[in-house]
């Protein structure tokens, strides 16, 4: 009994870092060009899409990525449609009643959109990944949580703000995030400038945590090495491109930081594959202006990244770390005298 | 001592488990052709057997045009058109085939074909779910500074 036991417990222990890695074996060129071939289908008739999408598959993974895969290059985000309800479940924020009138009528509305112009906001991405995976008999269920990005007030969250997916293949949970793989906001324009992330596919449930935290803990997918809600709204901000680079963010924890004069800030990383080391950059802007600096110590080991950079002045500093053109991460620096 | 008390006690397991294991195997053993007997039994009468299926899709509001009727397993479908709800399914169904009523914002049902199945009134509800939406952004977080 004992010696089970501890089986288990390694089997719950190994499951907790669930992730991409699991699929090495799986080519999964297949189920995106069936994702492609199915271009121009349309949502009324989701059980016969979903056949199309997976009835020529031999695994629940490659099931699931080209249901995955179709909904990332078919569906876009509807930025009006986003911004009337964030506008509207603030104002009724404390309200649940009248919360609830405007959500059953918007639900209406968005599904009308959804159906139509293929156009819809977070939890539509999450709900048709949902219903699709459930007609190929896959384990999938929506997530509500919140999302932390550069755009929402990252100091507070009053509620739930975003939804994303957990999926359970070989009895094992993973996490993936179909909006933030769809696009990019761009306020300015107010549209959406297309462009699949990879990176939100079984994604590293700790890199996944940073900006990602479900209203039920469990689904976290950490157990005991959940971090705190209190942990996670002091993390920094992590972009979409933040799941192109890294497997791991690790160092500094928090967005804000107060330092001395001339002490040597560590950051470090686990990236998904090595880089030049000419391609890591910090920018860091004063309020005024903002400098290009390499980091003064860089090293990369197994594709474990470590930066040193010293604050040699006082003063306030946002800093922002690039990875090639990609922006990774943003951190405050409160540097004292 | 230590090593004795555990060699007993996991001498005692397997005996009990071997006798159980022994047990179900020997009643599998006698049951198994029968089992497989009966199966082949129905799907001969559900070879024989077409059943062509009618029915109607509403919602509480009264009839959901736009809903899908398919063949589980298949891409063989139809979307309900008429003002009515009602359809017809175009290919005769058998025995223990299974129609999927589907519309976006509603709960998927199932419904498994019986010998007596000719009209299908289907009742769909919507799902309840809170609409969120976060967008991801590649806008580089600026703070907010006090104007000197």
């Amino acid at each position: 009994m004992k010696t089970i036991r501890y089986i288990l417990l390694f089997i719950v222990a190994f499951q907790s870092n669930a992730q991409i890695s699991d699929f090495k074996h799986i080519d999964f060129k297949k189920a995106d060009s069936i994702a492609l071939v199915c271009k121009n289908e349309a949502l009324t008739n989701l059980p016969k899409l979903a056949y199309k999408l997976t009835s020529n598959l031999d695994t629940d993974a490659e099931r699931f990525r080209a249901i995955y895969m179709w909904i990332c290059t078919n569906i876009t985000s509807d930025y009006n449609l986003f911004e009337k309800n964030q506008r509207k479940r603030e104002k009724f924020r404390n309200d649940s009643l009248k919360l609830q009138t405007w959500n059953d009528g918007f639900k209406k509305d968005v599904f009308r959109k959804l159906l139509k112009n293929k156009k819809t906001i977070c939890t539509g991405y999450a709900y048709i990944l949902k219903e699709l995976s459930n007609l190929a008999n896959l384990n999938c269920e929506i997530i509500h949580g919140y999302g932390r990005t550069s755009t929402t007030d990252i100091n507070k969250l009053n509620s739930p703000n975003h939804s994303w997916n957990a999926i359970k293949l070989n009895g094992k949970w993973y996490l993936s995030d179909p909006t933030w793989a769809s696009g990019l906001e761009n306020p300015a324009s107010k549209t959406l400038k297309y462009e699949y992330i990879k990176g939100f596919f079984f994604t590293n449930p700790k890199l996944f945590a940073i900006n990602h935290y479900p209203i039920d803990q469990k689904w976290t997918l950490l157990d005991d090495q959940a971090p705190s809600f209190e942990a996670f709204m002091e993390a920094p901000v992590i972009y979409g491109k933040a799941y192109r680079n890294l497997t791991l963010h690790s160092a500094p924890k928090k967005m804000h930081n107060r330092i001395n004069k001339y002490e040597i800030v560590t950051f470090q990383y686990q990236l998904q594959k090595s880089v030049i080391t000419e391609s890591i950059r910090l920018e860091i802007d004063d309020g005024f202006d903002t400098r290009s600096v390499q980091p003064e110590t860089i090293s990369i080991h197994n594709q474990s990244l470590t930066l040193e950079h010293q604050f040699n002045r006082s003063g306030f500093y946002d800093v922002h770390l690039f990875i090639g053109d990609d922006l990774v991460s943003t951190y405050t620096f409160k540097v004292k005298r | 001592m230590k090593t004795i008390i555990i060699m007993k006690t996991q001498f005692k397991f397997p005996q009990k488990n071997l006798a159980i294991i022994t047990l179900v195997m020997v009643a599998l053993l006698a049951y198994n052709p029968l089992y497989a007997q009966t199966e082949k039994t129905i799907s001969t009468t559900q070879s024989t057997k077409e059943i062509t299926v009618k029915g109607s899709v509403s919602d509480e509001n009264g009839p959901l045009l736009g809903a899908s009727v398919s063949l589980k397993g298949s891409d063989v479908g139809i979307i309900v058109v008429n003002e009515n709800g009602a359809f017809t399914f175009p290919r005769a169904l058998k025995l223990g085939d299974i129609l999927v009523f589907s519309f976006l914002g509603y709960e998927t049902k199932e419904i498994k074909i019986q010998e007596n199945t000719a009209f299908l009134k289907v009742m769909m509800t919507s799902d309840v779910v809170e609409i969120l939406g976060a967008l991801e952004s590649n806008k580089p977080y600026k703070s907010k500074r006090p104007k000197n």
